[in-house]
């Protein structure tokens, strides 16, 4: 037996040279010497020289003037790559969907082709009624708990809108409180179904959200107050206008417009999805530039057609584009977004 | 969109095609019939031991095994003194070291922790693709003492000149070839940790207190020496948390198409290496054929389920209610209503597109998940945990059958119990006693294969049974109701097929040891599914060599008239019936409770 353990060792001491230093070593000198750029991780240069990112990974965009990339979960951390793993079951999925969908879906048909849906989502929303019911917010938090508690631990300034609520409500808190014996010290989070309960009600047709004010000194002050308009209620409370509008014609957007990639860094949206995001870019770059707008977007046109590929020549899949590589062209032919 | 079926026949085709000169290869090196390269020869005379017959060998094995333990224990535990660790990441807790040592030892890479965030590039060179070639070489060199004890032989051979030739005869040239092919398509080869880079758009990462734009981090490393290994070793422990659905692990279609053709081609090759070397192709061709007949149906099924929209977003027909028996309710029934749903509107003609990435094409997604689990990989190239409810049933079946091709020589080992199984049920039915190459197959063989056969079942439903009835599992689940289930299910499942991928949602995370908030029940799934890994890992190997230990000392009986052959097509339907049908004893109530519920089930499900 002891010669079995001996020989172990020396199997090991023979074997982990080869797999572990050599054999790493030789890709290493490969890679390094033949295929310099992508052992390096496909890093491309800016319009300055310095490095923007890789080709491969996934990079926020928030101007309109660029293409944007698919939603991640991982938040665009290409330290920290994650896929949202919720499944079709999971309430969560639709939300997140139907919160992105909102506030770009536009009308397919009808005398509002081509109009945008979000300003019937807020007039609808201002008449705070649900199928019959009133109190839209109410209902919402009613159903989707976990959505409540959820805009209450987003951001602190949520809690803290929560947290001054409380102290305005003991009368609500402390039934709250004999209701839930097994917590005694509610946090923000605990109270937020019973928050929104009662906000519904005081406030018909509103839901909290940040508002940006000057303030005496002229700086921007951001607070949480009660509106009837804006991107929360348009993304929140699409799901909802939309099971009460089921025949309204939209616009389908494509799919990977709204739906998270794998790694959370898909360096690749749909020809589809860029062709989708192709208006709103090119007017952007006209406005910017100043230039005619019809002949930016076939400027962008061609770019976009120049970049679209299929692997294996169509046989598996659709035409993509890479999104860093697009707007890279974008920002060295128009300059810098204004 | 029928072309849309190319890219799995391809990767069939590829495989089958490769397998047949590998294979050759396989049993010239693994008879030993080779030359050595000048000084391996004098390596080898170091570590022979000389001829060992099942039991020698065995212990050789489970000795060799401990060892290995130590050193990944070892390995991981040093991690924040050792070098190549810029970013100075701290101490793993001790169950995820645990847990992971267990893991990639038993050859299965179930990973409660992700590469990029938890492991240096010390790590996952020693660490991990140590045990990504060692692991794989195990299994390999069992099935080789396996087909020698069929044989008759009294002396198996000698494990650690097996290990040596698998590795480097074998692992080593594969793996550098792959990963050069790896690097040229996209993949980093560097020993570096991470780059930081300004975004094109500057502060779309955010601004940090100061208003100074955020810069991204991206994480890299010898990737390309990594990959290569984890597919040809079936590993499927991936370098980055996404594994292969990772651009830096799977930049492109191409390495998409060599990562699957990588991990088919051993476990196809092992097939006919086992026909090769017992002189019996015909017999070794039925059971190719048997095990890819049920690799092309699970393949098919994840395809076909997984072209379909993403059905927590379409929209739902007028609502039903159904009345359900109910012990309380007036009347015996209570009234249950799903109510109807209106659709987003979404262009989901690609299928469900949710933890796909685009460049590998549409069908790569649930191929790989076919795929992953038939050869007990457990890669992913997509996120399985959002992969549609039936879709999701096929990676199961994969790891609950776990001989379709399966992994590095347990797959054909695994495959050889039902076999045996099989031969003894057929034997009963007509009444004569049952044989298997020539051999009579007797009480003691039939006991050491059902042994070896229930150990499966009972180290997947059971810690699954104990997780999902308890706040152990419960508290880690993260999507609601069947599909919870599900996670829980798959967890054990892939622990104890040896497979490694996960519905990863399950809250199964510590990480470092300072994490101040660990995933509430990471501790008890870490010790659970790290013990399930090594009860299911070394109980189907011992068993079955000493099954085939002692089925080969018998005397082979002289071929009759009333013999049952082995090279048929009636064997290939008893093999291919009594691995769906027990198969389907075991697991159906399992595959009810979690996709099939989940498919059924309202959608989506509230919250």
């Amino acid at each position: 037996m002891s010669r079995y353990f001996s020989k172990s060792f020396l199997l090991f001491l023979f074997v982990i040279p080869i797999i572990c230093i050599i054999y790493p070593s030789v890709l290493w000198v490969i890679g390094q010497v033949f295929f310099p750029f992508q052992a390096n991780g496909s890093i491309v240069n800016g319009p300055d020289g310095k490095p923007v990112g890789s080709l491969l990974i996934a990079q926020p965009f928030t101007k309109d003037e660029y293409f944007q990339p698919r939603p991640s979960a991982a938040s665009y951390d290409a330290s920290a790559s994650a896929p949202s793993n919720l499944s079709a079951s999971n309430y969560a999925l639709r939300d997140r969907v139907a919160r992105s969908l909102g506030p770009i879906v536009v009308y397919s048909d009808g005398p509002k082709k081509g109009q945008q849906v979000a300003p019937d989502i807020e007039a609808w929303f201002q008449q705070d009624k649900f199928g019959g019911q009133p109190h839209i917010v109410a209902q919402w938090d009613d159903a989707h708990n976990e959505l409540a508690q959820g805009w209450v631990s987003a951001d602190p300034t949520h809690g803290a809108y929560v947290d001054d609520w409380t102290k305005k409500h003991p009368n609500e808190v402390s039934k709250w409180k004999k209701d839930n014996p097994g917590t005694p010290d509610p946090k923000a989070a605990d109270l937020a179904v019973l928050f929104f309960e009662t906000f519904s009600k005081d406030n018909p047709g509103k839901f909290p959200s940040a508002v940006s004010h000057q303030s005496a000194d002229g700086k921007p002050v951001t607070a949480i107050e009660p509106v009837n308009q804006g991107s929360d209620i348009q993304s929140i409370f699409f799901d909802m206008w939309r099971q009460e509008h089921a025949d309204a014609p939209l616009q389908d957007v494509p799919a990977d417009m709204v739906m998270a990639s794998g790694s959370g860094l898909d360096p690749h949206i749909s020809l589809q999805n860029a062709e989708y995001q192709l208006g709103r870019i090119s007017q952007k770059w006209a406005s910017d530039t100043k230039r005619d707008p019809k002949q930016v977007r076939s400027e962008i046109e061609q770019m976009v057609e120049a970049d679209a590929w299929a692997p294996f020549g169509g046989l598996a899949g659709e035409k993509f584009v890479n999104v860093l590589q697009l707007n890279l062209t974008l920002r060295n032919k128009y300059g810098q977004p204004q | 969109m029928l072309h849309l079926w190319l890219l799995p026949a391809a990767l069939i085709v590829a495989a089958v095609l490769v397998s047949i000169p590998l294979s050759k290869f396989a049993v010239w090196i693994m008879e030993g019939r080779y030359r050595p390269l000048p000084g391996f020869g004098w390596i080898e005379r170091k570590i022979d031991s000389g001829p060992q017959d099942w039991k020698q060998y065995t212990a050789a094995l489970l000795i060799f095994n401990v060892i290995l333990f130590v050193w990944g224990y070892v390995v991981l535990a040093l991690q924040p003194i050792m070098p190549l660790n810029p970013r100075q990441l701290g101490m793993l807790a001790p169950t995820t070291i645990f847990n992971s040592v267990a893991s990639f030892m038993t050859n299965t890479n179930l990973q409660d922790y992700s590469g990029d965030v938890h492991f240096s590039n010390f790590s996952q060179i020693f660490f991990t693709i140590s045990n990504q070639y060692i692991s794989a070489a195990v299994g390999f060199c069992a099935l080789a003492a396996i087909i020698r004890a069929f044989r008759g032989e009294k002396k198996v051979g000698n494990f650690f000149i097996d290990m040596w030739r698998v590795l480097i005869y074998m692992f080593v040239p594969a793996a550098i070839l792959s990963g050069v092919l790896f690097i040229q398509q996209g993949m980093p080869m560097t020993f570096k940790s991470t780059i930081q880079v300004a975004t094109l758009e500057p502060g779309a990462m955010g601004t940090d207190d100061k208003g100074v734009a955020k810069e991204q981090t991206i994480v890299f490393g010898p990737v390309a020496a990594m990959i290569p290994i984890k597919q040809i070793g079936t590993n499927g422990g991936g370098f980055f948390g996404a594994n292969s659905a990772h651009p830096y692990e799977n930049p492109s279609a191409w390495t998409n198409f060599i990562t699957c053709f990588d991990m088919m081609m051993f476990p196809f090759t092992l097939v006919l290496m086992f026909g090769r070397m017992l002189r019996k192709m015909r017999h070794a061709i039925v059971i190719y054929g048997v095990m890819l007949t049920l690799m092309i149906g699970m393949i098919a099924w994840s395809i076909y389920f997984e072209l379909k929209p993403n059905p927590g977003l379409t929209a739902h027909p007028p609502s039903v209610t159904y009345k359900i028996p109910s012990a309380t309710a007036k009347g015996g029934f209570r009234e249950l209503t799903i109510p109807q749903v209106a659709g987003l509107p979404i262009e989901q003609h690609l299928g469900n597109l949710e933890g796909k990435e685009l460049r590998f094409g549409t069908v790569a997604g649930p191929t790989f998940a076919a795929l992953t689990t038939a050869v007990t990989c457990g890669a992913v190239n997509c996120a399985h945990d959002s992969l549609n409810p039936l879709t999701g049933l096929s990676p199961m079946v994969g790891m609950w059958l776990n001989c379709v091709f399966g992994g590095k020589g347990v797959g054909m080992i695994n495959l050889l119990l039902f076999l045996i199984i099989g031969v003894f049920i057929a034997g009963q039915m007509v009444g004569r006693s049952p044989e298997y190459l020539g051999r009579k197959v007797g009480a003691r063989e039939v006991k050491l294969a059902v042994i070896a056969l229930l150990v499966h079942p009972l180290m997947i439903l059971g810690p699954t049974g104990l997780f999902a009835a308890t706040s152990w599992g419960t508290k880690a689940e993260f999507n609601p109701a069947a599909h919870g289930f599900s996670e829980v299910m798959y967890q054990f499942s892939s622990a104890s097929a040896n497979n490694g991928s996960g519905f990863e949602g399950l809250g199964d995370t510590w990480g470092f040891n300072a994490n101040p908030t660990p995933a509430p029940t990471s501790r008890q799934l870490d010790i659970a599914a790290g013990l399930v890994m090594l009860f299911s890992r070394y109980l189907p190997i011992v068993a079955p060599i000493a099954m085939a230990a002692f089925l080969g000392m018998k005397k082979e009986a002289p071929y009759g008239l009333g013999t049952m052959r082995d090279d048929t097509m009636t064997f290939y339907w008893l093999l291919l019936g009594t691995i769906v049908i027990i198969g389907a004893l075991l697991f159906l109530p399992v595959a009810f409770l979690g996709p099939v519920a989940d498919h059924l089930g309202p959608m989506p499900f509230g919250g």
